[in-house]
């Protein structure tokens, strides 16, 4: 009568069932962050690669024209970063081309600039003009510095090259008056990994480990409903009072839950690898061989906590709304400090000390060493103990709850 | 099969009074045994005892000599719940609740199936097993409340208030059902605050209140008494001189209860009444009901 497989069996049909039916639980677990991964690796596609052109459009107002001047707007077209779009002669005008959204950047170059390149300001007892630089105000700040940062180092290089020109023709050495040389300036990002250098994190892969470790710790939602429901209704008494143990219990949710998690860990990686390169974005590498086996054994981690960590929210809680906020509200925070929303690369040094305490952090981390770091066992060991021990604490937790909360 | 309580006493954590004091009481094999008492009585903490939900701070509950909590222990279905609660699965229709529960309780294969079969067809949950529970109406769902507890063919069954919320037609139903279990050699433990239930199916009972036996025997021991309960409903509110002298008990705006220590007491309690002013709106006296015992031994209204 007691067998254990009859019993294992009814809890993960009844499990399975009770998920099926709960469309908001099956929403929040599998579309939400299939959503997440689209939009954001699309919104993200430039964030994440060095070096790629940014989509901003500048205009040069060059009210010199001298060879100075055009050897400049030539320097800046060669960096490539921004899109110059116009050469006009009239500020005004480009002020109004701001204005309507054609530029969001005019660069000014004044009178008398080619004369007064190498004259510090008031060295000789005359002004030197300053270049201007109209701002579109909505532009992002960094954008801004990134392109004041561009045309300081072009007009260095020019500055280079005409003193250059000037000490050859003081030396009586043969320069070419437009000489424009190939100074060394140029910075390539190489990131570094073990035996071989491949290119820095894409978007998609940022945001498909992300979204998959955020959504697998969302089955707090199904899990908190039913247990609460098993709770209210009486029903985990029931069960008590026919001689299941607790144990049998939690192991009935363990399972299916699990392989829910598993189920999403393979529908994100599908939508990483096609859907994604169909909206225009990369798509996304997956390990393979060994380094596979460890990707799983990080996804596996993650999910264990991510169960724990639902049922220890189901076991604190009292109403299915609590669950929701206390779970819901959990995971936004654990996802904001853990790198999920915000890559932890992008985050001030105090922030990422503190992402070092979020779960999805370490599971986050565990993911990146195996697909960017080609990290192995030893690599991602600690993130999996962190991970199995999270979900061992909450486990034992939830059990101690359930147990004291008996009268 | 006789389940004996003897002297069990439990306090829950952080409260002042002990929930059940001392209780003692024998339970044959067979039959309808009935709890009552108002809400807050202790029948649902003598049953959380039963079923093991609860540990018993003192005294011992044995089946046939041997503590029960071996006997659960070594079969968990010998001893079934049916708890107050609609204890399923909302989500889950009717069969699927009855196959978890099945399951739950180690069965499978065909002899899954021939209970389920079994308890949907005594319960008559037939038109209704692909439905969803939380689509059933109240009477539907104590009926499938109280299929799920016959799934382990149990020897002890425990109804908690199985009647509560339900339509008349399907209390009469419930009833009916559970007046048929002992025939297939199940006993019954009911609890209810409904006397005209355990008056109805119960062979024997005990009176419960305020953690306390207050009288336990057939149905006939406890109606036998000498005192003689009246029921009363004036045309105004009784005198104090009349309530004290009385010991009268309020069962409703203008209606009481009244002690007589005879028949021989009624012309002067009349004499009395005609005196203060009140009309008689509706007298009843010598036939005793369960109301009257539990007001007698309580002085106190049983639906307080």
């Amino acid at each position: 009568m007691s067998s254990l497989l009859p019993r294992l069996h009814a809890l993960w049909t009844k499990e399975t069932l009770a998920l099926l039916r709960d469309r908001h639980g099956l929403a929040a677990l599998f579309v939400m962050p299939v959503i997440f991964i689209l939009v954001m690796t699309m919104a993200l596609h430039d964030a994440f690669m060095p070096g790629a052109s940014i989509d901003v459009a500048y205009a040069v107002v060059d009210l010199d024209n001298s060879p100075q001047s055009q050897a400049l707007v030539r320097r800046l077209d060669k960096s490539g970063s921004f899109r110059r779009i116009a050469v006009g002669q009239d500020l005004d005008a480009a002020r109004q081309g701001i204005r309507e959204n054609q530029y969001a950047l005019v660069l000014g170059l004044p009178a008398k600039f080619g004369e007064r390149l190498l004259a510090p300001a008031g060295a000789d007892g005359q002004p030197t003009e300053p270049l201007t630089l109209l701002v579109d105000p909505t532009l992002n700040p960094a954008l801004q510095l990134a392109f004041r940062n561009q045309t300081a180092a072009a007009l260095g290089t020019i500055r280079a090259d005409e003193l250059t020109r000037r000490a050859g023709k003081l030396f009586g050495l043969p320069v070419s008056p437009a000489a424009e040389r190939d100074w060394p300036d140029e910075i390539v990002s190489i990131a570094v990994q073990n035996q071989r250098s491949i290119r820095p994190p894409s978007s998609v892969q940022q945001n498909v480990p992300a979204w998959l470790v955020f959504a697998m710790f969302f089955v707090v939602i199904p899990i908190a409903s039913i247990f609460i429901i098993e709770r209210q209704e009486g029903t985990l008494q029931r069960l008590r009072a026919i001689g299941l143990p607790f144990g049998h219990i939690l192991a009935g949710k363990l399972l299916p839950f699990f392989v829910v998690n598993q189920l999403q860990a393979v529908l994100m990686v599908l939508v990483g690898m096609f859907i994604v390169p169909m909206l225009g974005g990369e798509a996304l590498h997956m390990p393979a061989g060994r380094s596979l086996i460890h990707w799983w054994l990080v996804a596996a981690s993650v999910s264990l906590a991510a169960v724990a960590f639902a049922l220890l929210v189901a076991s604190l809680t009292r109403t299915s709304q609590q669950a929701v906020v206390v779970g819901g509200v959990g995971n936004i925070l654990m996802g904001a400090v853990g790198g999920i929303m915000v890559p932890k690369f992008m985050m001030p040094a105090a922030m990422q000390r503190l992402a070092e305490w979020s779960p999805m952090a370490w599971g986050l981390d565990g993911f990146h060493t195996v697909m960017l770091r080609q990290g192995g066992f030893d690599a991602i060991l600690p993130d999996l103990l962190k991970l199995l021990t999270f979900a061992a604490l909450s486990l034992t937790a939830a059990v101690w709850l359930n147990r004291s909360s008996q009268p | 099969m006789t389940l004996s309580i003897s002297a069990v006493s439990h306090t829950y954590r952080g409260a002042r009074e002990a929930a059940l004091d001392s209780v003692s009481l024998n339970i044959p094999a067979g039959g309808v045994f009935g709890l009552l008492g108002p809400n807050g009585a202790g029948k649902t903490t003598l049953i959380s005892l039963i079923c093991g939900l609860l540990e018993s701070d003192q005294g011992l509950i044995t089946l046939d000599d041997e503590p029960l909590a071996l006997v659960r222990a070594a079969d968990p279905a010998r001893v079934a719940l049916v708890p107050q609660d609609y204890a399923f699965y909302p989500m889950l229709s009717v069969v699927e609740n009855l196959r978890f529960f099945g399951g739950a309780l180690g069965l499978s294969g065909a002899l899954l199936r021939q209970r389920c079969d079994a308890a949907i067809a005594f319960a008559r949950l037939e038109q209704v097993t692909g439905k969803l529970a939380e689509t059933l109406s109240g009477g539907l769902r104590r009926r499938l409340n109280l299929a799920i507890g016959l799934l382990g063919e149990p020897r002890l069954l425990l109804l908690d208030e199985p009647t509560v919320g339900v339509d008349p037609q399907s209390r009469h139903f419930l009833l009916d059902a559970i007046a048929g279990l002992p025939a297939s050699g199940t006993t019954v433990i009911y609890t209810s605050h409904y006397m005209e239930e355990v008056e109805a199916i119960c062979q024997r009972l005990a009176i419960l209140d305020q953690g306390k036996v207050l009288a336990a025997g057939t149905l006939g021991e406890l109606l036998d008494s000498d005192e003689q309960t009246l029921e009363l409903r004036l045309d105004r509110p009784l005198p104090e001189s009349l309530l004290s002298k009385y010991h009268a008990v309020p069962s409703g705006a203008l209606d009481f209860g009244l002690f007589l220590p005879s028949t021989a007491a009624l012309p002067e309690l009349l004499a009395e009444l005609a005196a203060a002013g009140c009309e008689i709106c509706y007298l009843s006296l010598g036939r005793q009901n369960l109301e009257q015992v539990f007001m007698r031994l309580t002085r106190r209204s049983l639906r307080d």
